[in-house]
């Protein structure tokens, strides 16, 4: 039951996962290069585009929700066969899930570069869309379900915990499949997806990638995770739920959020304390990875490095109703949205996807090198990306916030920073490219 | 626990300015509640400091927006224009507990 995967690939689930991860890929190296272009947008007057700023801004925030989707569809199969060591229910509702997602995440991005959306923030699609991607994780839910219940006496918790995110991602996009008239239940409802798909559903799939990859490449033993796995599960869900009142402060919520957003807030912080534990246990337990575990690795730490901090220290300090008060919707916000969303769940998807399509193979040692500079020149690009953002929006809340100055003079003095903010997504994005190669490589060398 | 009510009935011509309010994407640069684009000023409040008049001509009119020479604010036609302030003078009545600061200041300014 525990013995690790062998290098041939034994279950269909884990053939069909490899096209999820692949696609996720080429989104993440496509949104790297879109997000350039908008950023520089922002510094260049009258810059020439075939797509305006506020279409670009909706398709880059569109790809930094579906491509880490995409990439978990496919972790999820493949962390799922592994950890159960059995195929999955049926691989063929599996091939039509792969579709129906690329068919509506890909119809998302045309129709707003054609201008045409819903314009609701990170949700800036038709609805009609969104309700096809529903129907992409109903068939995953279902598929995974069934998987779990095929030998009931066999249900880990990994498993299981990949299978509740998988169907909390379902759950919370469906209410905004619907048009609101009320603002406030409009904007409440999107935090469901900006929020809880973040911070309590990917956190899941996440968790749960993470136990199997310790378990099966042999860095953990299974008691000492499973150990915990329940009760982190637990925690990340009641923390991010009730978290959610973080983005409840000022939408015209009653005065209870203030406290109850801000006190839940520690609660989501555990989870994430007893994730680092778990993944310093695994490391400490054996000294000697293969390359390919190992470059896994420089991911997956990454990932940890900025659930730390990025998401949890700086989300926690923006919690605090008297700094959201005044940092509330300043480029402070998009620091912290650039360094959690893509610091912890980029960088633990694209581990999780580097991983799968690396199956059966071994990078040289100068792939291997390669790899590791692409990892980080993505670190160094989005460490002084998000420090830039950061600093703006200090400055933002100084100048708007406190002093009361006029929102576009404040906003032109913004300039230095945000030049600094392209010069770091240029790496960011060398880096990204630079990954995205070594990553379709091994794809390329394992594609039998 | 969720108690999102409105402060009074939303007024069917708010609804309609909604929804021109989407169709043009405007969260992307600008905020309501402090949540959308940073590129431009949050509009939560926007009725308190400026005319309906202005912001309806502005919207027709739209003038070259700051530092750009050319590029122009997008603009809406007369209709969408008057339907989309109505929804900016409901906005304005939601109580947001405080937020956001210094707004007296910001009146006075303007
Ligand atoms: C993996 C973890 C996380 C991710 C991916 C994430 C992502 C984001 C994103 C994308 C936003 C921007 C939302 C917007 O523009 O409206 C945001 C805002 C925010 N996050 Fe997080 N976050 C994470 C963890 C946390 C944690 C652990 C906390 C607190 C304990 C937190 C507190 C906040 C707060 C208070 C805001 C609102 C800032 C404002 O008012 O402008 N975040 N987060
Ligand atoms: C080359 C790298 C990148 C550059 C240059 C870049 C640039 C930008 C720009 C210009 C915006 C619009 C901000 C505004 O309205 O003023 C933005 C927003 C955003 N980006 Fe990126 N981005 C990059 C990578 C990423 C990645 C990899 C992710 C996540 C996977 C991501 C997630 C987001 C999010 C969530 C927002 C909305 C922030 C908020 O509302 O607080 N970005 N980015």
């Amino acid at each position: 039951m525990n013995q690790s995967i062998t290098s041939k690939q034994q279950f269909l689930a884990q053939i069909i996962s490899r096209r999820y991860c692949l696609s996720a890929v080429c989104l993440f190296a496509l949104q790297s290069v879109v997000a350039l272009m908008g950023a520089l947008d922002l510094v260049i007057s009258d810059l020439p585009s075939p797509i305006p700023f506020e279409y670009g801004r909706a398709i880059h925030l569109g790809l930094a929700d579906f491509w880490p989707l995409i990439g978990t569809m496919g972790m999820v199969y493949f962390f799922m066969t592994a950890e159960l060591n059995r195929e999955i229910h049926s691989p063929r509702l599996a091939r039509w899930q792969y579709w129906v997602v690329m068919l509506f995440t890909l119809s998302i991005f045309g129709t707003l570069a054609l201008r045409l959306g819903n314009g609701r923030e990170f949700l800036e699609g038709k609805p009609i869309f969104y309700l096809g991607i529903c129907l992409a994780l109903t068939l995953a839910s279902y598929n995974l379900i069934r998987t779990l219940l095929t030998d009931r006496q066999n249900i880990t918790p990994a498993a299981a915990t990949m299978t509740v995110g998988m169907i909390f991602l379902l759950l919370l996009l469906l209410p905004n499949t619907i048009t609101f008239n009320n603002p406030i239940v409009d904007e409440a409802t999107k935090f469901w997806v900006v929020h809880l798909w973040e911070e309590m559903a990917f956190e899941l799939t996440s968790v749960g990638f993470i136990a199997t990859f310790f378990i099966v490449s042999g860095l953990a033993n299974r008691t000492q995770i499973e150990k915990w796995l329940y009760l982190e599960a637990s925690l990340a869900i009641i923390g991010g739920l009730y978290g959610t009142g973080h983005h409840y402060y000022w939408i015209g919520f009653p005065a209870i959020w203030l406290i109850l957003g801000s006190l839940v807030s520690l609660v989501e912080v555990i989870p994430v304390g007893m994730l680092v534990h778990m993944t310093y246990k695994g490391l400490k337990s054996k000294e000697i990875h293969n390359r390919r575990e190992k470059l896994t690795l420089w991911l997956l730490l990454s990932s940890v490095f900025y659930h730390v901090t990025g998401a949890s220290l700086l989300g926690l300090f923006l919690t605090i109703p008297w700094v959201n008060l005044y940092m509330h919707g300043t480029y402070f916000t998009s620091g912290h949205a650039h360094l959690a969303l893509f610091g912890s769940l980029g960088f633990v998807v694209l581990a999780g996807c580097y991983y799968v399509l690396s199956q059966g193979s071994e990078p040289t040692l100068q792939e291997y090198k390669g790899g590791v500079l692409a990892v980080i020149i993505l670190n160094i690009g989005l460490i002084i990306m998000s420090s830039a953002l950061l600093a703006a929006g200090l400055k933002e809340t100084y100048l708007w916030r406190i002093l009361g100055m006029d929102f576009m003079d404040a906003h032109l003095l913004l300039n230095p920073y945000l030049i600094l903010r392209v010069l770091g997504g240029t790496m960011f994005t060398l880096g990204d490219l630079l990954l995205s190669w070594y990553i379709f490589k091994a794809w390329r060398e394992t594609n039998l | 626990m969720i108690s999102a009510k409105l402060p009074s009935s939303i007024p069917e011509q708010a609804v309609a300015g909604k929804l021109i309010w989407q169709k043009n994407n405007c969260v992307s640069c600008h905020t309501l509640f402090g949540h959308g684009g940073y590129e431009a000023d949050d509009l939560t409040h926007i009725t308190d400091a400026e005319t309906t008049e202005y912001l309806i001509d502005f919207l027709v009119e739209a003038p070259v927006m700051r530092p750009h020479k050319y590029a122009r604010h997008p603009a809406l036609d007369q209709i969408d224009a008057e339907n989309l302030v109505n929804y900016l003078e409901f906005l304005n009545t939601i109580p947001t507990l405080g937020w956001p600061p210094q707004q007296e200041q910001v009146e006075d300014d303007s």
